[in-house]
């Protein structure tokens, strides 16, 4: 079965003349959560970076990011120390934190063939000064930055479709059956 | 034509859309805040590119309706 990728203005065109030409249909959609250092901080553009600033210091898009204060990466349960090397100008692919993010992907099968448009959500980061304890903040605890993420709001994952569409939030095609060679 | 979304914004607001919400996504190997704009009947999403690649194309995407998306345009011209 072809798949066959859209940018959303071609999928939601496509869906438009689909529902004209009175076609029966269902729109499908999976939201999957990720964290596999695909993103990292010395790849976002400054407007993103800029919401890491109390944290992360780098020069320029690409540069090395190092960390500006020590702190504690609330999601993945680890602490930086002040001037460590958080995502390196010469590994940009693997970068040591990670920021996580939603696949979303809208699909529709039609005459055989999968159309689909997928993006990825990056979850929001919130920083916070909290009270922690541990071996290197101490028994009675110290302040420290703590970094959290936040999922982005489901409603801003939704894609404008016409009205009357249907979409079936799915976990995973398991497999494809292609009725076409039975033809 | 150039119009900056600060633009586009303003003339949303004018004909009565408020800003609900706003998140990065990456699509198309490219970033965008995709801003989510909601009227009593309709809601529209903004999606501007804030990668560094120049020039950015497309700048600005609108899904919304037809008439929505007119009367913005007739709105960023004046």
């Amino acid at each position: 079965m072809p798949l066959y990728e859209c940018n959303e203005n071609q999928f939601v065109e496509n869906i438009r003349r689909v529902i004209e030409s009175s076609e029966k249909f269902v729109v499908n959609r999976k939201i999957n959560w990720h964290d596999d250092a695909k993103y990292g901080p010395a790849t976002l553009p400054d407007s993103e970076f800029e919401k890491y600033a109390i944290l992360f210091v780098r020069r320029s898009l690409r540069s090395t990011v190092l960390s500006r204060v020590p702190f504690v990466d609330d999601f993945h349960k680890r602490m930086y120390d002040q001037g460590e090397n958080l995502h390196a100008s010469s590994n940009l692919k693997f970068p040591r934190i990670s920021i996580p993010y939603y696949r979303v992907e809208y699909s529709i099968n039609l005459w055989g063939g999968t159309y689909f448009f997928a993006f990825d959500a990056l979850f929001n980061p919130e920083i916070l000064m909290e009270k922690r304890r541990g071996k290197l903040l101490g028994q009675d605890g110290s302040l420290i930055h703590v970094l959290k993420f936040k999922p982005p709001d489901e409603n801003l994952l939704n894609i404008n479709l016409p009205k009357g569409v249907m979409v079936f939030d799915v976990k995973n095609m398991i497999k494809v059956v292609d009725y076409t060679s039975n033809f | 034509m150039y119009v900056p979304v600060e633009r586009v914004e303003a003339n949303l607001l004018e004909i009565g859309f408020l800003l609900v919400g706003s998140s990065t996504i990456v699509a198309e190997g490219k970033f965008w805040k995709r801003m989510l704009y909601v009227n009593k009947e309709e809601t529209i999403s903004v999606s501007e590119e804030i990668g560094d690649a120049y020039p950015k194309d497309p700048i600005i995407t609108i899904c919304g309706s037809r008439n929505t998306i007119l009367s913005v345009i007739e709105g960023v011209k004046n």
